[in-house]
């Protein structure tokens, strides 16, 4: 059988899913597939990265990527703390809008519409440059509508390290950062247009050492700007801090070890038709790389924000983090994932069960795994008795008439075979893995969304849509 | 002894017996193979001299780079025979953790490329991985590469069947040991070595060392990662056993404390892996048996690994001038002043004003005509003594206050009569619109 992959599972959500009654009942009546949201965690999530920076005194803002969940609900508990939004489309900077935010919180990133600059010049919110033609463009609409001048950040790329090569994959985005004097005399010459507030960069990889040499190189960068009589303030390091996934290294490490075995033909399969995940056996010797988000991580989230601010600049042989204050420098950040853990789950109905394969009401764009490559196994909700002890190793398809349509090609482990009529809940799937792709093919339903919060002992849920902050206690509490 | 390069030296390295009283085995002979008297420092000296040794004359005629995927032993080997051959020498990794070699590559003139991680939001599709990339690029016949490919390279363990191997049994009278116990890395050392000794007695054991996975020795492979060695074959292990680090560092430290060994982790692994296994068999026998393990390398470039793994090992005791000695009365002792209080001050009394921050930062906007003595060697010209004289006043500053506080209670526990530290640092001075300047 295959080896388990037993999801990491905290707070609110661990009693989410010992309350079997309220699962099935709130399916029964909304439909399988089903996404919870969980707007009371991500409150405790904020604070905890907040700990980090005070912990380091530092100043700055922490701004939610939007991009991972659709949720209203969501966006709307955030409002409500005193986290901002990254908000990456002309929609989810109106979504930030409605939601309550004010204009020092939210942030407008990624390559932009012209729509999209629009609004968040009228609006007033920070823009995050893309590039200097962004920049420019930008400037031309604040001056032919003669708008306020707008705050303005500078997105960089393409650091130099020091010492040894530190290799990262080629960006899509930003202003190269041996390009700055282009950057310079641009904004110079749109100083009425707008008002530079700082640089930042958003790598996407999992390795500090290149996020430290980012780091050190907006640290020169603004000191470039300084020397040109810019006096910038911030510098926001974008996101990447992860999650982990799985609550127990051992068995990501056991399954790892499988797979290889697995690949070279050691032992039966572990996954659907022999799928590698990025190995290969040639001749007798593993090759490729896994291709799969490492789902058991020692240091991720905040954790991970306050390892990449101890790491010691090259240079300065003093922590990133030290030179930040040192330099009277706000630093702002943009988790999505990390910011998400323990905030949801999609819940899916069991159909039919033959041999190994096990058919859900659902499909593998509602909950995203493959797509993301992260590997964990559901928790079963049985609807009545537990159909037995007998653990059970099955593969999960999906409602989709489609040979590919599986939710994930791992062989998952679950504690007794499932009977049509149980639920398998997807926990932790709030940050990308809920709504991030899923879309109405062959018309199936999409998910609905609805938020839990607990309440004296029991559960109390809204459709999304219908979630604000207030309870109406408040003039009693 | 006379030799007309530093590569003859490479080799006849000398077996030397591990005291009884320090291992405990009662039947059996313990030896260790000492790779650490290597010219360079390690075993990798003899794969290293090798793969290129008849390679050289034609990568120097086409002006090629020496390359190979290493972050340790191999490229420091190579790093040096490349240079006094006249070429430059590339080390390609995606694991450069141990700092001092990391220094000690860029001393010898190596180029260090540091492989991308992998992506927060991934594309699974993208199987292609950098290192295969480049591995692809390194390994183009012409591309300007001379690749020794120390994983797949067969040479690598051929070094071994007619040094090491041979070696182990000239020095045990013509016999070969019962056992032999090695680390596996390349898998060079330990294929080639066992090949001869089984050759010699097909009865003699062979036992392989990994590390657990999710922890790190340098030089050694988890379970998973043996298999994507070309060289590894496991029949060639009678067994297979894994290490963690802190059994490495135990070993490391008998072998550096109580032997005489100065081996690094490695070496460490090994012996203790060696003796872990041999004590399970050692109560059952009734004869004498012997057995071999490898120090491969010296302990010296470890210093930072041992620090960050046992950092009881390094501790010093505390020096009276330091503000970790600071008391609760010696804070509340401090005076602190606030930002218009402190212009005043400036104003009429004209005191040093002494800025902690870093030079990067102070260099950018400071207080004017203050002076940048930055915490860390602050804190060092403190353990001397008072750096000012009594009669001078001091401000103190820092970015929140928080650090010069407790400079300030230090100071005055010296006995300075008048250093205050300014209430919430330079933040607090520019959010107050006090003048900041760059000179």
């Amino acid at each position: 059988m295959a080896p388990k992959l037993q999801p990491r599972v905290d707070g609110d959500l661990g009693s989410l899913l010992d309350s079997a009654a309220f699962l099935h009942q709130i399916v029964d009546a909304l439909g399988s597939p089903l996404n919870v949201v969980l707007p009371d965690q991500l409150a405790r999530n904020v604070q905890g990265f907040r700990d980090v920076y005070q912990a380091r005194h530092l100043g700055g803002g922490i701004f939610f990527a939007h991009k991972a969940n659709r949720s209203r609900a969501l966006i709307r508990a955030l409002a409500a703390t005193e986290a901002g939004i990254d908000v990456a489309s002309l929609a989810e900077l109106q979504h930030a809008l409605g939601a309550g935010f004010g204009l020092d919180r939210i942030m407008a990133t990624g390559p932009k519409s012209r729509e999209f600059l629009w609004l968040a010049a009228r609006a007033g919110v920070i823009v995050n440059a893309d590039s200097t033609t962004e920049l420019t463009e930008l400037a031309g609409i604040v001056a032919a509508y003669r708008l306020p001048r707008v705050r303005l950040m500078a997105r960089l790329s393409g650091f130099a390290s020091t010492g040894t090569n530190v290799m990262t994959r080629a960006s899509r985005f930003g202003v190269p950062a041996a390009r700055l004097a282009t950057l310079w005399e641009t904004l110079e010459k749109h100083q009425d247009q707008v008002e530079f507030l700082g640089v930042a960069y958003h790598l996407d990889t999992v390795g500090l050492p290149e996020k430290a040499v980012a780091l050190e190189g907006c640290l020169h960068a603004m000191d470039e700007a300084q020397q040109r009589g810019l006096r910038p303030r911030a510098i926001d390091i974008g996101g990447g801090f992860g999650v982990s996934y799985l609550d127990d290294g051992r068995q990501w490490e056991a399954w790892t070890s499988e797979l290889t075995g697995a690949v070279l033909g050691k032992r039966p399969p572990i996954t659907w038709n022999g799928h590698g995940y990025g190995l290969r056996n040639e001749g007798g010797t593993v090759r490729g790389t896994l291709s799969v988000y490492p789902a058991h991580r020692t240091t991720s989230g905040p954790a991970y924000l306050d390892r990449l601010l101890g790491t010691e600049s090259a240079a300065q042989r003093r922590a990133l983090g030290t030179l930040l204050l040192d330099s009277l420098y706000d630093l702002h950040v943009e988790p999505g994932r990390a910011l998400l853990d323990q905030c949801g789950a999609v819940l899916m109905r069991v159909e039919d069960v033959r041999d190994d394969l096990v058919r859900v009401a659902g499909n593998s764009a509602d909950v995203a795994l493959e797509q993301h490559g992260v590997l964990m196994d559901p928790v079963l909700v049985p609807r009545g008795a537990p159909a037995g002890s007998e653990p059970a190793g099955v593969y999960l398809a999906g409602n989709l008439c489609l040979e590919a349509d599986l939710l994930t090609r791992r062989q998952v482990y679950l504690p007794a075979r499932p009977r049509p009529g149980d639920l398998l809940v997807f926990v932790n799937t709030a940050g990308y893995l809920m709504d991030f792709s899923a879309g109405n093919a062959l018309m199936q339903p999409t998910a609905r969304t609805v938020a839990a919060r607990r309440d004296r002992g029991g559960w109390r849920w809204c459709l999304d849509d219908q979630y604000w902050p207030v309870t109406g206690r408040e003039e009693t509490g | 002894m006379r030799y007309d390069s530093v590569t003859d030296v490479i080799g006849g390295t000398p077996l030397v017996r591990i005291d009884a009283a320090v291992h405990g085995l009662r039947n059996i002979d313990l030896f260790a193979k000492m790779e650490l008297f290597n010219p360079f420092g390690s075993v990798k000296d003899r794969a290293a001299w090798n793969m290129v040794r008849h390679r050289l004359a034609g990568a120097a005629e086409r002006a090629e780079t020496v390359v190979e995927l290493s972050s340790g032993n191999t490229a420091k080997a190579l790093a040096v025979i490349a240079g006094m051959h006249g070429l430059p020498f590339r080390s390609v990794t995606n694991r450069m953790r141990v700092p001092e070699i990391k220094d000690l590559l860029l001393l010898l003139g190596a180029q260090i490329d540091e492989l991308p991680g992998q992506s927060e939001c991934l594309d699974p599709t993208d199987t292609d991985d950098p290192l295969t990339r480049m591995y692809h690029t390194v390994s183009a016949a012409g591309g300007g590469y001379l690749h020794t490919d120390q994983y797949f390279n067969d040479l690598n363990v051929e070094a071994h069947v007619r040094g090491t191997g041979p070696e182990i049994i000239a020095d045990l009278d013509g016999r070969a040991p019962d056992y032999f116990i090695a680390c596996v890395g390349t898998a060079g050392s330990s294929t080639g070595v066992a090949r001869v000794l089984r050759e010699h007695d097909p009865e003699v054991t062979v036992v392989g060392l990994v590390a657990e996975k999710a922890d790190f020795i340098p030089g050694i492979r988890d379970i998973d990662e043996v298999h994507e060695v070309g060289l590894f074959d496991p029949d060639v292990y009678d067994t297979i056993e894994a290490v963690s680090s802190d059994e490495a560092i135990d070993g490391l430290l008998t072998l550096v404390r109580r032997c005489g060994t100065l081996a690094g982790p490695t070496g460490g692994g090994a012996y203790q892996g060696a003796v872990r296994y041999l004590r399970r068999l050692d109560a059952g026998l009734t004869g004498r048996r012997t057995a071999v393990f490898i120090v491969c390398d010296r302990v010296e470039s470890y210093m930072s690994y041992l620090r960050e793994r046992r950092p009881a090992l390094f501790q010093q005791p505390d020096r009276t001038h330091s503000v970790r000695t600071l008391t609760a009365e010696d804070l509340a002792a401090t005076r602190t002043i606030g930002v218009s209080d402190a212009q005043e001050w400036i104003a009429k009394e004209n005191p040093l004003v002494v800025d902690l921050r870093s030079p990067f930062a102070y260099r950018a906007l400071h207080i004017d005509r203050s002076i940048n003595i930055v915490d860390d060697l602050f804190a060092e010209m403190l353990h001397g003594g008072l750096p000012f004289g009594r009669r001078q006043p001091v401000l103190l500053v820092c970015p929140v206050g928080e650090k010069s506080a407790s400079y300030a209670a230090l100071l005055t526990r010296m006995g300075h009569p008048d250093v205050r530290s300014l209430a919430g640092g330079v933040i607090a001075w520019r959010d107050a619109g006090a003048e900041l300047v760059r000179d």
